[in-house]
């Protein structure tokens, strides 16, 4: 049977190396994909490598008053957005026209097929070139969006755990999701060819 | 009851899947969905846009980056303890 979390943590900060080295198979992709989602497929070998470095550094001080993973989730989102501040600032890109379109009575503009699309984009278009518009389409969001979108959403954090992650209120990273859905749903809805 | 309009119920939307709407909000939208195939149809995509991109930015470790990873940690973790 596999060693629980807690044991291999414990282990590990008693300085057994094979403990530690578990830990890294254990959560080694998962910390990689989120990586690529918070920074780019080039910068996330830093962060992954950065993010067990800080691991091994500060395990013999985790108390376990949370998961290991949640703990190491958490480093290696500081990883990540300390190596993204680190870079020369994206220009701020707005993706507003990929927001939803009513009336003066407040009523939808598009019809019921143009607006349930975007749910058939990966049915309707080719699996590679979706996955390269919507790595581009993650990193166009604005740096709060993005954040609060591809934690909660993309690694299925609870939402107080963002809000913990990013120091925001739990309905301000309600807020940026929703602002994050609304305009990504609207940009794959553009992909397949329908107005949002 | 309160009227709901399209746009109003869209900026409520996160806070109702959630649950967090207070329950008379939470019953008017409710209402509006169930009468508005427009708002059917643009909740059912709003609900599926995260998955759709969970799936389409899923990115997999290389083998060569965990082999590198494991052999950059070896030497860093031994150089910690030495030192």
């Amino acid at each position: 049977m596999e060693p629980s979390d807690e044991t291999l943590a414990a282990q590990a900060a008693a300085g057994d190396d094979s403990a530690f080295e578990a830990i890294v198979r254990r959560y080694q992709a998962r910390v990689f994909r989120l990586a690529c989602r918070l920074t780019s497929d080039t910068d996330a070998p830093d962060v992954l490598q950065e993010t067990f470095l800080q691991v091994h550094r500060h395990l013999p001080s985790f108390r376990g008053e949370s998961r290991l993973g949640t703990w190491l989730y958490r480093i290696a989102t500081n990883a990540s957005l300390m190596n993204r501040r680190a870079k020369a600032r994206r220009p701020a890109e707005s993706l507003e026209m990929y927001l939803p379109r009513f009336d003066a009575q407040g009523k939808h503009v598009a019809t019921p097929v143009e607006l349930q699309v975007a749910s058939r984009a990966d049915e309707l278009l080719d699996r590679q070139f979706l996955a390269e518009k919507a790595r581009d389409v993650v990193a166009r969001l604005p740096d709060p969006y993005r954040d609060a979108f591809v934690l909660r959403d993309l690694e299925d954090m609870s939402t107080a755990d963002v809000a913990h992650a990013l120091g925001v209120e739990p309905a301000t990273v309600r807020q940026r999701v929703h602002r994050a859905r609304l305009m990504l749903r609207g940009y794959l809805s553009d992909l397949v060819g329908v107005k949002p | 009851m309160k009227e709901i309009a399209c746009a109003s119920g869209v900026e409520l939307l996160m806070d109702y899947l959630e649950g967090v709407l207070p329950a008379d909000l939470h019953t008017a939208l409710d209402e509006h969905v169930a009468g508005c195939p427009r708002c059917a149809a643009f909740v059912a995509s709003y609900r599926d846009t995260p998955r759709i991109l969970r799936e389409a930015t899923a990115a997999t470790l290389p083998a060569d980056l965990e082999a590198s990873l494991k052999a950059f940690l070896r030497a860093r973790t031994t150089a910690f303890r030495s030192s």
